[in-house]
């Protein structure tokens, strides 16, 4: 059995530890807390942007722009695609970094001539210590996530499709389906299908026409751009909020590991120090018997 | 006059909410005014001034980024990137990031970051007129 000094400094060193997690698990959930917010700020425009998108497409039926697939096409393009990858700066955040790269090869796996676009430290690590070229990485850009940023990356993005270097582009991003449960998901950005926008039987058909100024095609292209950074915008908001809610559920079960284990230490402790104590008592009543049998005699 | 509900939108909040009794938009062959009972329409916005008059009020300016309006039912929605009103524009940030945009634009740089600085340089220029004109 360990001495009582060595189960002292465990004690303290587990301390420490749970210190530095608990704090990392308030620091989790203040940021959390400010890009739920920012999330909530930017919404009312992408849902709006979102639905006038939808709109347009039931007014008018064929559109002719390089961003959509042709109608009742679906089939995917031959060439090189793009795939955007968003992981955290850091680990310490239970699967998350690992499910985001899961995802990532087994679209690499199905789609080889693929170029890789990484946000956040962590990918940008994995994937140069396994010698995948990465085409770009963006980095700081996983712990502050910013319109501007989305800007940057969309432009980038759009720039390498515009050019038709990419024909179509990816999104690997981690979706909060709950407060509890998430889940990586590669969804296709670009080009976009009709069916992303299709509508739902509820919403009632639209009966006025509108007036296009100055056409449908120069709008669509117009809006487009928008669009598809706001949608990196929620895709780098969505995959900062589960990072935090990863860390935080991982600084949690750390918490209270650090618990039971200090529980436990503490017992062996006392244990440890009453056995000393035990047998320090026996030690010296034994030495007084024996001192008081040689007086004795 | 009469007046028709507005909403604009733009990325990181609602800019206004509110009754309006003209508007104006840049749109992409000159200027477009839009009075109540417009008929319906749909149109591209390019970054400009937008100018907007709330009843009983004077006319107010804002710097806008691209973004599209639409007309339905006398209600007006204008969804761009980034709307400012004069008083919240930065002259002398503006004015750095014109200057930075225009050194950009000298070197020899990528394409996409040569565009990227022309953005820049558009924004800001148009951002320093509105400011110009808004505040006197």
């Amino acid at each position: 059995m360990a001495g009582t000094k060595e189960i002292k400094t465990h004690i303290a060193s587990v301390q420490e530890t749970k210190k530095i997690t608990s704090a990392m698990y308030l620091i989790a959930s203040t940021k959390l807390r400010r890009a739920r917010q920012e999330l909530d700020s930017t919404r009312p425009y992408f849902e709006a942007l979102r639905g006038e998108i939808k709109r347009i497409f039931r007014t008018v039926h064929s559109v002719d722009s390089p961003y959509f697939y042709p109608e009742g096409d679906d089939t995917p393009l031959e060439g090189t695609y793009g795939c955007l990858v968003i992981t955290a700066d850091k680990g310490l955040a239970g699967a998350y970094n690992q499910n985001v790269i899961k995802e990532a090869l087994r679209l690499l796996e199905q789609h080889p001539d693929m170029k890789l676009f990484v946000v956040g430290e962590y990918g940008r690590r994995f994937f140069t210590q396994r010698k995948i070229p990465i085409e770009h990485s963006f980095l700081y850009t996983a712990q502050n996530p910013t319109m501007a940023r989305a800007r940057e990356i969309s432009a980038l993005l759009l720039d390498g499709f515009d050019r038709g270097e990419l024909k179509e582009i990816f999104v690997i991003y981690t979706d909060m389906e709950s407060a509890v449960s998430f889940e990586a998901r590669s969804t296709r950005l670009l080009p976009f299908h009709r069916t992303h926008f299709a509508t739902s039987h509820k919403e009632r058909e639209v009966r006025t026409s509108f007036e296009f100024l100055p056409d449908v095609k120069t709008v669509l292209n117009n809006m487009m751009p928008s669009y598809v950074s706001g949608f990196i915008y929620s895709a780098l908001i969505d995959s900062f909020c589960c990072e935090q809610n990863a860390r935080m559920t991982a600084m949690d079960s750390a918490n209270q590991n650090a618990e039971t284990l200090l529980g436990e230490l503490s017992l062996q402790y006392n244990r440890v120090r009453q056995a000393a104590i035990t047998q320090e008592i026996t030690e010296i009543s034994a030495g007084a018997k024996a001192q008081r049998q040689r007086k004795g005699r | 006059m009469e007046t028709f509900q507005v909403r604009i939108l733009a990325a990181d909040r609602a800019f206004y909410e509110g009754p309006c009794v003209s508007l104006t938009i840049p749109a992409s062959d000159g200027e477009m005014g839009i009075l109540a009972r417009h008929s319906s329409m749909i149109a591209a916005i390019q970054p400009g001034t937008l100018r907007y008059q709330v009843p009983g009020e004077p006319v107010r300016l804002a710097a806008v980024s691209p973004g599209m309006v639409k007309v339905e039912n006398n209600e007006v929605l204008v969804l761009v990137d980034s709307a400012e009103r004069p008083e919240e524009i930065d002259a002398a940030r503006a004015q750095r990031v014109a200057d930075e945009a225009r050194e950009a634009l000298l070197q020899k740089k990528s394409r996409q970051e040569y565009q990227l600085a022309q953005a820049a340089l558009a924004r800001s220029l148009n951002r320093l007129r509105v400011r110009a004109r808004g505040v006197d």
